[in-house]
């Protein structure tokens, strides 16, 4: 293979890994900058995604677990990916609103520490439930027919690269330019980003923030069920998938900078390419060096590439 | 006779050093009962937990079980420390528990197996490191400490699973701990002597049990001394403290130091209680348990995290396997992650805090 084709390889992977914690990054980060609400159970909601994927999207076989043990080894529910992907984010969008109003908002006046230890318990027992019900072992969620293999188009026909991987980019860049264009350029966003610097006065406007509020913890949550159904067939699915995403996702947003979604973007973009450089160069030196970076950039910048000041609890 | 009185005056200074050192070491106020009432509990525990007749056979405890709630608790016991009394929730923890265990464990390898140089030379290793770490992480408060913290132990984590494969074993774990005999003549596999025996169980318990001791008077110790005080005064409001003069972040520092130095003691004594460092005793989830034990047990309590730690291992080892009733066994984490739950969102003050409070009721006392 010659260089500019691995070149080129290396960092579509890595755009499309950094795509992944772009979708979660952006979710956290606007529930972290306008709820002040630390939420460690969003790698949950990313649980709740790829398993809601994989039931609307395949025809599943399920190995081990209460379903098979109950005679429902094999669900017959092929209904693609395409519906897969418009209604696993309305699925996790409810699920983000209740949460907001039997978890957030309880929570909303304790101390931070409360917050992330309720949500670290929330995101066992949804762990636990998965594993009761599908089984500890790693589901086979493929990628869709229609997405395997290169695209047969001029430039990429040379690149081994899935489809998948391409639409995973463009969902992604297609998601964030529409919550960047609902939080910059909509009422809602304009309420959404005073309610961030001074929500006492907005209240005092008479605006009534808590609509809002519960809204953008559904779009964030949304956000984290489409990371599920798109990240899903890339890694092997199991229950573990959202402990493990939840740490790289948090560095994402914390190194963009809290409330920026430009800012939980970039810092995809850095982890994404990141990885993927010192995979193809020194692969045991992988996930440390994504550490070290963010350590780094956290250590010269505390709040962020392109955080404000005082945003962040 | 010439030098009579300077050697009065010599061994008065003399006595007045001994006095003052007694006074340094002597109980005060209720550490004696404190003390006692713990080294009293420690004595029967493993006896009514693993071998008295009646009480054994409902638990089914047994002694190896005993040993590792002790150590989780020395853990918890120094989380809470952090958690409970500076109010900084740390996510990884698992680095000084984890780093602890490779260090004693390759000491034991490298250097000599005396259980007592174990300890120390992973607890030694544990405060390096949380001196470090914290210094690090404590440059944020609040949510940026937890994730910085997280990030760090993941760091160590996977340096340790592939580029220091070689050292560490990689994800096999370090196989090749060589603990020695305490002292250099007691094996600690072996069973005490006379009536000991039956009480304590092996030399291994009676070793872990005298540092559980220790440690619970250091904390003791550390929690009521004016020092502790404004670990107590930073988690009430930072501020405030900032204002009277304390320098908080060297205190948060040192809260975090002794922390660790509490997980590099427990991590220690994980290697010579299981011979083997497992991979994932580095990983978050780790850091996890710790935090669940310890809020179960309730924060702000120097007995609380203990009894966290015992009641989250009972229920892993035991329950788990379909003790009481075998429904239970495939659900337990569930039932453990909602009473975790349950527990943040009513009795924030968790098992020991709950227990307070209902003695409180009753006797009308504190409040």
């Amino acid at each position: 293979m010659s260089f500019h084709i691995e070149a080129i390889t290396v960092l579509l992977n890595g755009l499309q890994q950094g795509a992944i914690y772009i979708l979660l990054a952006v979710g956290l980060s606007i529930i972290l900058g306008t709820l002040k609400f630390v939420n460690f159970a969003h790698g949950a909601l990313y649980l709740i995604g790829t398993y809601a994927g994989l039931l609307f999207a395949l025809e599943i076989n399920l190995t081990s677990g209460l379903l098979q043990e109950w005679g429902y080894g094999t669900l017959g529910l092929d209904l693609g990916y395409i519906p897969a992907l418009l209604l696993v984010p309305v699925v996790v969008f409810v699920v983000g609103l209740a949460m907001e109003r039997w978890v957030v908002e309880p929570f909303k006046d304790r101390p931070d520490t409360d917050q992330i230890l309720v949500t670290f318990g929330l995101a066992i027992v949804v762990q636990e439930v998965f594993r009761i019900f599908f089984g500890s072992s790693s589901l086979p969620f493929s990628q869709p027919a229609w997405a395997e293999g290169a695209p047969q188009v001029p430039f990429l026909a040379g690149i081994p690269i899935s489809s998948w991987r391409y639409y995973v980019i463009l969902i992604t860049a297609v998601l964030v330019a529409i919550v960047y264009l609902l939080v910059e350029y909509t009422d809602f966003g304009l309420v959404v980003r005073a309610g961030t610097r001074d929500p006492e006065m907005v209240e005092l406007l008479g605006i009534r923030l808590s609509r809002p509020y519960i809204a953008v913890f559904g779009i964030g949550a949304a956000l984290a069920g489409v990371a599920g159904v798109v990240g899903g067939p890339l890694n092997p699915v199991n229950p573990t998938i959202g402990n493990d995403i939840l740490v790289p996702a948090f560095l994402t947003v914390v190194i963009g900078g809290v409330g920026s979604i430009a800012g939980a973007t970039l810092g995809g973009v850095i982890f994404g390419l990141t990885y993927a450089i010192l995979v193809a160069t020194f692969s045991s030196w992988a996930q440390v060096g994504l550490y070290a970076i963010a350590a780094v950039i956290l250590l010269v910048r505390p709040q962020g590439l392109l955080g404000e000041e005082g945003v962040a609890p | 006779m010439s030098d009579e009185p300077a050697s009065t005056a010599e061994t008065e200074a003399e006595q007045g050093a001994i006095a003052e050192a007694i006074g340094v070491w002597a109980p005060r106020g209720n550490e004696a009962r404190v003390m006692a009432g713990t080294a009293v509990v420690l004595a029967v525990f493993p006896f009514v937990f693993a071998r008295m007749p009646v009480t054994s056979g409902i638990l089914r405890g047994y002694q190896s079980l005993a040993t590792l709630i002790l150590i989780w608790g020395i853990f918890a016991l120094g989380f809470d420390l952090l958690l409970g009394y500076t109010g900084l929730l740390s996510f990884g923890h698992a680095a000084f528990w984890g780093g602890a265990a490779y260090a004693a464990a390759v000491f034991s390898q490298q250097v000599s197996g005396s259980p007592i140089l174990m300890v120390a030379a992973g607890t030694g290793f544990a405060v390096l490191l949380a001196w470090f770490l914290g210094f690090l992480s404590l440059r944020r408060g609040g949510i940026y400490f937890a994730i910085l913290t997280l990030a760090f132990a993941q760091m160590l984590f996977y340096m340790s699973s592939s580029p220091l494969a070689f050292i560490t074993g990689g994800e096999n774990g370090f196989t090749g701990v060589q603990t020695g005999e305490l002292l250099g003549m007691v094996p600690l596999e072996g069973e005490l002597p006379l009536v000991l025996g039956p009480l304590l169980g092996t030399y291994l318990y009676a070793f872990v049990a005298v540092i559980t001791l220790l440690c619970v008077a250091l904390g003791y110790r550390i929690l009521h001394s004016p020092y502790g005080m404004v670990f107590r005064a930073i988690r009430e409001n930072e501020q405030r403290a900032e204002f009277v003069g304390l320098n908080v972040w060297r205190y948060r520092l040192m809260s975090f130091i002794l922390s660790g130095f509490f997980a590099g003691v427990a991590g220690s004594l994980f290697v010579i209680h299981g011979s083997y460092v497992p991979l994932a005793s580095l990983y978050w989830t780790t850091s996890g348990e710790v935090v669940i034990m310890t809020v179960l047990g309730g924060t702000g309590s120097l007995f609380g995290p203990i009894v966290g730690a015992g009641v989250y291992l009972y229920v892993e080892n035991i329950v788990s396997g379909g003790h009481p009733v075998d429904f239970i066994a495939p659900f337990w984490h569930l039932i453990l992650g909602l009473v975790f739950v349950v527990t943040i969102w009513v009795f924030p003050r968790g098992i020991w805090g709950f227990f307070r409070d209902v003695r409180d009721r009753i006797t009308g006392g504190e409040e």
